[in-house]
């Protein structure tokens, strides 16, 4: 249980480190389907029947734009 | 003259203005589309879970529930920086937990389901009633549909830099209503590195309680709801615990709804960075505020220091929290009471790391606190697999747990002195894993047509689930994106 503990604590420091700008050109990966900060289609329903079976919801919430290097 | 000059001056100072504006205009870069063309997803799954803990019948019983959802979300490019969402679904259900409103139909005893509003005289004209909390009943509330549409409006501004959005929608199942509308604003700088997001959003709900049979008799008739003609329960015998026949129920801690509205207001704040060329990450975090109605008026509650009262074969009493049990039905004290009033707030993150062009690794974690006492820790990992420019596998793993609110209690162990009182185990203490994959194509070309719109992508996702406290499921899902050829 702590190891999860501190694996949870890890992960939401390393959300809030800024590192240097990176440049448009330089977005390629960044710009992978797989890499969009928000849950894909289809888990919307697993979020469905999360919100339903578990008392816990939210702040699950996705990028409007940008990042993408697109205009 | 000297009047009118300094007006010619005005004019021809705007009138520049706008001629070099234009100018400027026409020399601003080629504008992408944010969305190049009309999208249509169409989505499906079915969801399946088996559970010993129906909530309908005080915390024990058979939570066997099978649900289906396919849904349509269509993105139109209104103009280069517009986007109109509609997404318009439906969720079919059917639950032998709910079915137990009226437990006793599966007997055919019953001569009402729990909704109807006048009654047709008592169950023993068709012979001795019966439940279970382990049967499924054939009961009104045994399935339901719920319709689901929302509308979004978003625009960008021309340098790409700030997103507004506008959205409202509604949704309707037979014991429940909801509005909703919102609004959402982002702000993108240090080169679209970092993103500021912030989004409001209110629900207007309104229950038309379903209530137990068994209270639903006593609202209409009060004390004499066990002897009036009308009343389902006239002529119908009702055991103690040793098997007596008794006169002697009342659930007195019973009393009608007041309000059947419940509101709810979330604000939802976004800031995410890119940290490097391979990894990004987001935090999140809702402050959301719920008010009026929050318990559910069809779940039972059964107080220990209250005597039990049971329809059907008292033998069947001993093994009553046994799936043995299949012929009596413990009736209720009341239904679950909760506070008119909770607050939540989630924080949450999201890090993705592009390990190669072939390997990605999608983390998300969350923290949740309420004022009902439960806390939660919620981790989620996903790790795509990229075999080739089309197909993707991707296994995925998640893993929750909470602890319980404070007026959780299992079946038959509140006191009728308590205030606030639920059986619902979805409020209890417990862990959940789970675990599952997902295969991914993409068309490069959009050579599948359908009309005019060519497949983009498609997926299939599937998930199984396991509670710590006897509850588990899976989920299948299926999504086809379609884009209309340009």
């Amino acid at each position: 249980m702590k190891s999860i503990n501190g694996l949870f604590l890890s992960l939401m420091l390393m959300c809030t480190v800024s590192c240097t700008v990176v440049k448009e050109y330089n977005k390629i990966a960044i710009n992978d389907e797989d890499m969009l900060l928000s849950a894909v289609d289809c888990e919307r329903f697993e979020t469905n029947f999360q919100i339903y079976r578990e008392a816990a919801a939210g702040a699950n919430g996705g990028k409007t734009g940008g990042g993408c290097g697109c205009n | 003259m000297d009047v009118i000059k300094p007006y010619f001056l005005l004019f021809f100072f705007l009138l520049g203005g706008i001629v070099s504006a234009q100018t400027i205009d026409s020399l601003t870069q080629f504008k992408k589309k944010i969305l190049e063309s009309v999208e249509v997803d169409i989505l499906m799954s079915y969801y399946e879970q088996e559970g010993i803990h129906a909530a309908v019948s005080g915390g024990i019983g058979n939570e066997y529930l099978t649900n289906y959802a396919p849904t349509i979300v269509v993105r139109m490019p209104l103009n280069e920086d517009a986007i109109l969402t509609a997404d318009v679904g439906i969720s079919a259900y059917t639950s032998a937990s709910s079915s137990n409103g009226n437990p006793f139909n599966q007997s055919g005893a019953s001569n009402r389901d729990e909704d109807e509003e006048t009654p047709r005289g008592n169950g023993s004209s068709s012979g001795s009633p019966k439940g279970s909390p382990w049967v499924a009943s054939t009961g009104a509330s045994a399935k339901d549909v719920l319709t689901t549409v929302n509308i979004g409006y978003q625009k960008a501004s021309d340098d790409r830099n700030q997103y507004w959005g506008v959205n409202a929608g509604g949704s309707i199942e037979y014991d429940y209503s909801s509005l909703n509308f919102g609004a959402s604003f982002a702000q993108l700088w240090n080169e679209k590195n970092t993103e500021f997001s912030l989004k409001g959003q209110v629900y207007v709900d309104r229950w038309n309680p379903i209530i137990p049979t068994e209270l639903h008799e006593y609202e209409l008739f009060q004390e004499t709801f066990l002897y009036n003609p009308d009343s389902y329960f006239s002529g119908v015998s009702i055991t103690d615990d040793q098997g007596n026949s008794v006169a002697g129920y009342l659930p007195g801690n019973f009393t009608s709804y007041v309000t059947v509205k419940r509101n709810s207001f979330a604000l939802s704040l976004g800031l995410s960075q890119i940290l490097s060329p391979k990894l990004q990450g987001a935090i999140f975090a809702d402050l959301v505020v719920q008010k009026g109605l929050l318990s559910n008026p069809l779940q039972r509650v059964y107080f220990q220091d209250r005597e039990n009262f049971y329809i059907g074969n008292f033998r069947s009493i001993p093994q009553y929290t046994s799936f043995e049990n299949i012929d009596v039905f413990h009736l209720a004290d009341d239904v679950e009471r909760l506070p008119s009033q909770r607050l939540k707030i989630p924080v949450g993150g999201r890090l993705n790391y592009y390990i190669s062009e072939y390997l990605v690794l999608r983390s998300y974690a969350r923290y949740y606190s309420d004022d009902w006492g439960i806390q939660s820790k919620t981790l989620q990992f996903e790790l795509p697999i990229r075999f080739n420019l089309s197909w993707k596998f991707t296994p995925i793993y998640r893993y929750y747990d909470q602890t319980a609110a404070d007026y959780f209690g299992p079946y038959n162990t509140h006191l009728s002195s308590q205030e606030f009182y639920t059986s619902d185990y979805d409020l209890s203490d417990f862990s959940s894993h789970q675990w599952g994959a997902s295969l991914s194509y993409r068309s490069v070309l959009s050579q599948l047509k359908i009309f005019d719109f060519g497949l983009k992508s498609a997926q299939l996702r599937a998930q199984h689930y396991t509670r710590s406290n006897g509850l588990s499921s899976f989920i299948v899902s299926t999504s086809f994106k379609f884009v209309l050829d340009q």
